[in-house]
């Protein structure tokens, strides 16, 4: 575990009176007063290495005084250590905008979902709701269904009146939706106007990859400033999360991420797994078969990015053959969990079930033909002037960006910083397999590309192992765990009844989009308290509006496809 | 007063001609470059409306004939027409100073299959191909919308500054054959027993880039840019009046250029040529067919050659573009323009 040790703070606590130092074999915590928490966390970051910011958000007590509880991660790069800063609140936060520019965007949520204030925070907006929504969902009072306080009657009840009988007959007070005036509050907002003209570029447009929305103050093609705004496809996943038990939150993960949704399944087995302390009981087989699946998921990902970026920056038929490939693996996805999309493959405690007869077969196919594919297509493109131009010293981001920025994944290590958590946290069969991370120089959109490429063939080179292990392994071996005490730790394929013990935790799974991290928060019983997800493709996107400042808008494209945000995950 | 009878009658003939193999052609182009997209990228293309999807493109034409037709609020309606009309005259003008073949003789009157063989063709040319500035602009400018604005701009840009690059990369074949004249100058290099790309390869690859510029391909296509300006100009048009842009852009101006680059560098109607010392027709069984057999092989050949790189090359920037298009092919073409009016005058005559 890369937990941070007890004796790393020992001098700090002369120098900060309200320091506890609290070590668990799941996490450790520096619990510091409100007062002192900004020279805490400057004296991490400056002078204990802990530069990399991972996450930020409150945990809410409505019975407690203070009510709310506010905790950082962050991350040592070179000691690989990871520490949480916890501290008490009743409202109001001072803001760490200054330390982390991610800081900004996770306060905006906190201000979103629980109503904090954040003292010198310098625009401090709504991130996923619109502007004139009055409640702050994730509080632990707004009940589930919302407050249905808006007349909206549907489309049968205006033609025909109330004649409408059974279930045809809804209820016609709703939660509140954003009207068109409440869009166009949320964009004045956002943006004070300083150029010639405001494009938006999004919510639904072919180059932003989801439901994005941009606002570009352009002045003639060149960006003088840009923002986003989010939300388009918020779900309030952590609200349901909350609501669920472990194994059924599973399938929300599967929506999140969508394009990699293994990854993500396995983040959040993982997670739940190292919080149980079940982490050795699951079978060797089940681990390989994880890492194997999520690998295959993985190059899938990394296709459909390729694929897009490539038609971003208008060569056409790259797209065309890397869908033709993942196509295949979709297949061979298929064939072995039964989805294409949504996969919820592993489950707490193994997978769901054995690999079918001729799956590794299949995959042994198609990892002896996809080098030579890889390799086609990178004639096509690598080496082309046109390619080149577009992409060379084109959304260039440093090292210091990356700290400052909260990049992870494959934009960390297209700047050079091997971060990569299957190395530096290994989980399920990563310890045991070989594989090289690939960094970049230069930081900029080119780089990242050539990460990505060499990230898929060393995604090959784990399954070639994977793939060997498993067909020595013999069809009996068990795929899922046995308990070792049924009455205290139930484990079974449909996870249901499974209490979880009093504890807290983050882990985080290596995703194609970069760092995927769950913090769980659980008071024992069969469903967590509060469930904090680190998307990595949020923070990611942070980088965004400071990478576009004075570019064109056909640098728009090859940046954001760069950057390769999903908005299911950024929005969850 | 008979012969000018029989002088319009084989204009009206000509025109109709022209008009049909144009626009028809233009047609089955949609068709053909959807075949050879397809096959470049590994699958079958369109299928199955006719053999091997042989009507597709009245389908197409079909339906957006029979689509609604929006007009955006707040749009200048007039300039919205007009510029549909202004992109869709000058590119089928151009085709009426393109020599198709040799003169014949048909029931004893001589006929040149050239609608008119006017003494400044190349000039005039350029004059139309200047005027699709117009239809663009007016075309970004009437819609309303800033996406269609920002993809006019661009194409204006571009037009702008390649109309200059090609205007004087002919100038080399003009000082070699000395006329203006579209059917004079594939005579020249029929007596002269040289295509005029072997002294001018310089001039032809700069042509080339600046006929897939004018005509909005790939590495060009920045004005419709579909990741970045959902389709530029056309963006707010519906319909066969989508339709129509593409076909212009795409189709009659491609075919345009390639006609007059054949003319210029590829000798026209002429067959296979060694330098200075004649041709060799392959096809001469074909007898008075083979010049225009020719001719449309040639045009043929660029035409694919333009999809080819469309189908596999990624898209320059706008500043990039423009930047070659001022610091290095326009260098490149005055100095080819000067060696050629140095060294021409003393070889040559």
């Amino acid at each position: 575990m890369p937990w941070a040790k007890e004796e790393d703070f020992l001098d700090l606590k002369g120098r900060f009176k309200s320091l506890e130092i609290e070590v668990k074999p799941t996490i450790t915590n520096l619990h510091v007063s409100k007062n002192e928490l900004i020279e805490l966390l400057k004296t991490l970051k400056e002078e204990k290495g802990y530069k990399l910011f991972i996450d930020h958000s409150v945990v809410d007590f409505p019975e407690k005084s203070p009510r709310f509880q506010a905790f950082y991660i962050l991350y040592n790069v070179d000691e690989r250590k990871r520490v949480v800063v916890k501290t008490w609140t009743d409202g109001t936060l001072p803001s760490i905008e200054k330390l982390w520019f991610a800081g900004k965007w996770a306060e905006r949520e906190c201000y979103d979902m629980f109503g904090i204030i954040y003292e010198g925070h310098e625009n401090l907006v709504r991130a996923f709701m619109w502007e004139t929504y009055q409640y702050h969902p994730l509080r632990k009072d707004f009940p589930l269904e919302g407050y249905a306080n808006e007349y909206l009657p549907s489309l049968n009840e205006v033609l025909r009146g109330d004649n409408l009988q059974g279930l045809m007959n809804y209820d016609r007070m709703h939660t509140p939706v954003p009207t068109l005036e409440d869009l166009e509050i949320t964009e004045r907002k956002r943006l004070k106007k300083k150029a010639q003209l405001v494009l938006n570029w999004g919510p639904l447009h072919p180059g932003t990859h989801g439901t994005m929305w941009f606002l570009f103050d352009l002045e003639g093609e060149r960006v003088v400033q840009c923002d986003v705004i989010l939300g388009q496809l918020h779900r309030g996943v952590e609200k349901l999360a909350e609501n669920e038990m472990y194994n059924q939150f599973l399938v929300y993960t599967d929506r999140m991420d969508y394009i990699s949704a293994l990854c993500s399944n396995q983040a959040w087995v993982v997670a739940v797994e190292r919080l149980l302390g079940i982490e050795d009981l699951v079978p060797e087989k089940a681990k390989y078969i994880r890492t194997m699946m999520s690998e295959l998921q993985r190059i899938n990902s990394h296709l459909l990015w390729l694929g897009t970026y490539a038609l971003d920056i208008g060569a056409l038929t790259i797209f065309l053959y890397a869908f033709k490939e993942r196509e295949k693996l979709m297949d061979i996805i298929e064939g072995i969990t039964g989805a294409r999309l949504t996969i919820s493959y592993p489950r707490i405690g193994g997978v769901r079930m054995d690999l079918p007869e001729g799956a590794l077969e299949v995959i042994k196919a198609f990892i002896k033909r996809f080098p030579k594919e890889l390799k086609d297509w990178e004639t096509i493109l690598s080496r082309n002037r046109i390619w080149l131009r577009r992409n060379v010293g084109v959304g260039v981001i440093s090292k210091e960006d990356v700290y400052f920025y909260g990049l992870t994944g494959a934009v960390a290590r297209g700047s050079g910083i091997p971060y990569d958590i299957r190395k530096f946290e290994p989980y399920d069969a990563y310890p045991w397999v070989e594989f090289d991370i690939p960094v970049g120089e230069n930081g900029d959109v080119y780089d990242r590309y050539l990460v990505r490429l060499e990230e898929m063939r060393q995604s090959i080179r784990i399954i070639e192992q994977c793939v060997r292990k498993l067909e020595s392994m013999p069809k009996s071996a068990p795929f899922f765990a046995e308990s070792p005490d049924p009455k205290k730790l139930k484990l079974s394929l449909d996870g249901i009844g499974l209490k979880v013990p009093e504890g807290e935790i983050y882990s985080s799974g290596e995703n194609p989009r970069g760092e995927l991290g769950f913090y769980i928060y659980s008071t024992g019983g069969v469903k967590p308290y509060r469930v904090k997800i680190r998307p990595g493709s949020m923070y990611n996107l942070c980088v965004y509006p400071k990478l576009m400042k004075d570019r064109v808008i056909a640098d728009a494209v090859a940046v954001l496809a760069s950057l390769d945000p999903v908005v299911g995950e950024i929005d969850r | 007063m008979e012969g000018l009878l029989v002088q319009l009658i084989i204009i009206g003939i000509k025109i109709l001609f022209i008009l049909a193999i144009v626009l028809g052609l233009g047609a089955y182009l949609t068709l053909v470059e959807r075949k050879v997209a397809a096959h470049i990228q590994r699958r079958p293309g369109p299928m199955v409306v006719g053999w091997h999807g042989l009507l597709q493109p009245l389908a197409d034409g079909l339906k957006l004939i029979t689509k609604e037709d929006i007009f955006p609020r707040y749009g200048n309606r007039f300039l919205y027409n007009l510029a549909l009309v202004l992109a869709l005259v000058p590119a089928v003008l151009v085709f009426a100073v393109v020599p198709f073949g040799p003169e014949f003789e048909i029931f004893g009157i001589k006929i040149k299959p050239i609608l008119t063989d006017v003494n400044v063709g190349l000039l005039l040319v350029f004059a139309l191909g200047s005027m699709a500035v117009y239809a663009i602009a007016l075309a970004g400018w009437a819609s309303n919308s800033k996406y269609a604005l920002i993809g006019s701009m661009r194409k204006a840009g571009i037009i702008v500054s390649y109309e200059v690059v090609i205007t004087f990369a002919v100038m080399g074949p003009i000082i070699l054959a000395g006329t203006l004249s579209t059917y004079e100058i594939v005579q020249r290099q029929i007596d002269q027993k040289l295509w005029y790309i072997w002294l001018q390869p310089i001039a032809f690859v700069i042509y080339m880039f600046a006929l897939l510029a004018e005509a909005g391909r790939v590495p060009f296509d920045i004005q419709e840019a579909e990741a970045e300006l959902v389709t530029g100009f056309t963006v707010e048009y519906g319909g066969i009046k989508f339709g129509l842009f593409p076909l212009v852009e795409w189709y009659v101006e491609v075919l345009s250029l390639s006609a007059i680059g054949v003319v210029l560098f590829l000798g026209g109607w002429s067959p296979i040529n060694i330098p200075f010392v004649g041709f060799v027709d392959p096809l001469f069984f074909l007898g008075p067919l083979s010049p225009f057999v020719w001719f449309a092989l040639k045009v043929g050949l660029l035409f694919l050659f333009v999809l080819w790189l469309h189908w596999t090359l990624p898209r320059y920037r706008i500043d990039q573009i423009t930047e070659t298009a001022w610091k290095v092919m326009l260098p490149l073409t005055f100095v080819n323009l000067v060696l050629t009016a140095i060294i021409a005058p003393i070889v040559w005559r």
